[in-house]
């Protein structure tokens, strides 16, 4: 096992994304140098995490059948529904691909040749829509998750592939279970597993600390400097990031980081672990 | 760590406080006033106008890549030759803030896009004689230059002043001997005149000699005999066989080159580096670039932006510098 199994046609992977999208999301916080709802932070970097997904398994013919996806919203009581299709959870890359997303306007800042700062408005493809209503179900979301996966790493013709990556992106707070529980079910999910590794559970954590400080795959004094309570629990149910990746995260984090890290972000987007992944195959000759 | 292709787009919407020298380049976008992104496993590209010209802006997506841009742009700015659109490398043209809100910048690469239609349009468009006569002149004038485009194909040719000129060089190889483009000027050819189901004739001639064995399948892509071996690109990599199709050392490396005087550069997760003809390292993969030169038995190796060089064993003749 070592994380080390290209993703192509022949070897399929998968990826499962939680939103939490429970009434706690509708609070403000500092992201991307802007004041903003966790909601909209959730939704954006979910529509992040889905644009790189399907443009990274884009070529010259067409979007290529490379991996499965879902995406999952839990809120209210014990709600857990597809966001991309009623009917089923995963769906493959190329099937998400034919649905033409809505265009949001997004408000970026830029500093202008003479250091004042100026907004602009991008336009911005939006999967999925800010969402804040109700209770956080996260175990129950944790769990379809786990069964999902499970299910995906039992069909034969995965038993090769690099395994499926779960993101979970929360602000921490579940409400229908206590924190054993979600240490378990977390722990039932990293235990699936491909020939090539085990799940990796990715949380994206989402949550006022009043210092607009962000964190991409802490270490645990990170995790442990945190002032949010949930933090550090959220970093326990994160997988340890895997030796292969070890190289790109230190030069993500800088001199001195020292692994291991976990697969966790506070307040930011983990997309660009999606850049350290192999998508697609070398069809050229390089030299 | 490289930036993702959202940070791509959104630079691309806001040239002016993301590029070094291309703040007033405009994307050329689709309907959904998103910049138009084309991919490749190891790039991605957009289509941009500046100073009224059109160019391809392109992003290496992981540090192989990076890495071979910088050696292909120098070796074709040395170049002069009509028919090489200009390519450049524009070090650090890209800034971007990662996750934790760190700062850093991207090389990327510019390619003029001549004025002209694509390879696709000039077949409905101009007589088979007239395009297989440019295929003619473009094949022998990269092989007179020693330039090796290596990824040759419809999509990378455009038609031009009655002439086909190649684009996106990002995968060129330089030096006498090169070959890799044979193939693909072939399936160019059988593109503009596909052979017809003549019958079968016998001519008293020799065949000419293929290198490439008929049972050599299996694999996703295979190159040509080097001193006995074929390096083949499988599922989990790539590796070498021999003309029998047997493995000699499995396929285990993300990429590797064909072997010279016994050696051949490769690379893993972890770096470049060099193999001999059982597998073994000769220098662990742990370069970012690591260039053997078989006429001179000399090796070139980077490693933190310092070069050094290496003898054919695998000693270092000269510190990191």
């Amino acid at each position: 096992m070592n994380y080390t199994q290209s993703i192509t046609r022949a070897h399929r992977t998968a990826f499962v994304l939680l939103l939490d999208g429970s009434g706690s999301m509708a609070e403000t916080i500092r992201f991307r140098d802007r004041e903003t709802t966790k909601a909209e932070a959730v939704a954006a970097i979910t529509n992040d995490l889905l644009f790189e997904l399907i443009e990274r398994a884009r070529r010259y013919d067409g979007v290529r059948d490379y991996y499965d996806i879902a995406v999952l919203g839990y809120a209210g009581a014990d709600e857990v529904r597809s966001l991309l299709d009623a009917d089923r959870d995963l769906i493959p890359v190329t099937e998400l691909a034919t649905i033409r997303p809505a265009v949001r306007t997004e408000t970026v800042e830029h500093r202008l040749p003479d250091g004042s700062i100026a907004l602009r408005e991008i336009p911005a493809p939006a999967w999925v829509e800010p969402r804040a209503a109700g209770q956080t179900p996260m175990c129950e979301a944790l769990r379809r998750a786990r069964d999902l996966v499970a299910a995906w790493c039992a069909r034969p013709e995965h038993a090769e592939s690099f395994p499926p990556v779960v993101f979970n992106i929360t602000d921490g707070e579940a409400t229908d279970c206590d924190e054993a529980e979600l240490r378990a079910v977390a722990a039932q999910i990293r235990a699936q597993r491909t020939t090539d590794g085990h799940v990796l559970l990715v949380n994206m954590h989402i949550a006022a600390d009043g210092s607009g400080r962000t964190v991409f795959l802490p270490c645990e004094e990170e995790a442990a400097a945190c002032p949010n309570r949930y933090a550090k629990l959220l970093w326990e149910c994160s997988s340890e990031l895997p030796a292969a990746f070890e190289a790109a995260a230190r030069e993500a984090k800088g001199p001195g980081a020292l692994p291991p890290f976990r697969g966790m972000s506070f307040n930011a987007s983990a997309a660009e672990l999606v850049t350290m992944l192999n998508i697609g195959s070398v069809s050229v000759k390089t030299e | 760590m490289t930036p993702t292709l959202a940070t791509f787009m959104r630079a691309l919407l806001t040239p002016e406080s993301s590029f070094a020298t291309l703040a007033g380049l405009r994307a050329v976008a689709g309907s959904d006033g998103l910049p138009v992104l084309r991919r490749t496993t190891r790039f991605v590209e957009a289509e941009i106008l500046l100073h009224d010209a059109r160019w391809l802006l392109s992003m290496p997506l992981n540090a192989a890549a990076a890495a071979r841009i910088e050696r292909t742009a120098s070796r074709l700015g040395r170049m002069r030759a009509p028919w090489l659109a200009p390519y450049r490398l524009l070090p650090a043209e890209l800034r971007w803030s990662d996750a934790a809100g760190t700062q850093h910048t991207a090389d990327l690469v510019l390619q003029a896009l001549p004025a002209g239609i694509g390879f696709a349009e000039a077949l409905r468009s101009e007589p088979a004689e007239r395009l297989l006569a440019a295929l003619d002149t473009l094949e022998n004038e990269l092989r007179e230059a020693g330039v090796a485009h290596n990824n040759l194909k419809a999509e990378n040719l455009c038609w031009s002043g009655g002439r086909l000129l190649p684009l996106r060089y990002h995968d060129a190889a330089f030096g006498a001997g090169h070959d890799a483009d044979a193939t693909a000027f072939e399936a160019l050819r059988e593109s503009v005149a596909p052979r017809t189901s003549a019958p079968l004739e016998m001519h008293d001639v020799a065949a000419d000699y293929d290198a490439l064995p008929a049972e050599l399948t299996g694999h996703l892509w295979a190159s040509h005999t080097f001193e006995g071996l074929i390096c083949v690109e499988d599922e989990t990599g790539y590796g070498f066989v021999d003309t029998h199709n047997r493995t000699v050392i499995p396929a285990r490396f993300r990429w590797a080159g064909d072997f010279r005087e016994g050696r051949a550069e490769v690379e893993t997760d972890t770096g470049m580096g060099l193999i001999d003809r059982t597998g073994a390292y000769i220098l662990p993969p742990e370069y970012e670039i690591v260039d053997y030169d078989p006429a001179e038995s000399r090796i070139r190796v980077r490693r933190d932006g310092k070069w050094a060089t290496f003898d054919y064993t695998g000693r270092r003749l000269t510190p990191f510098a």
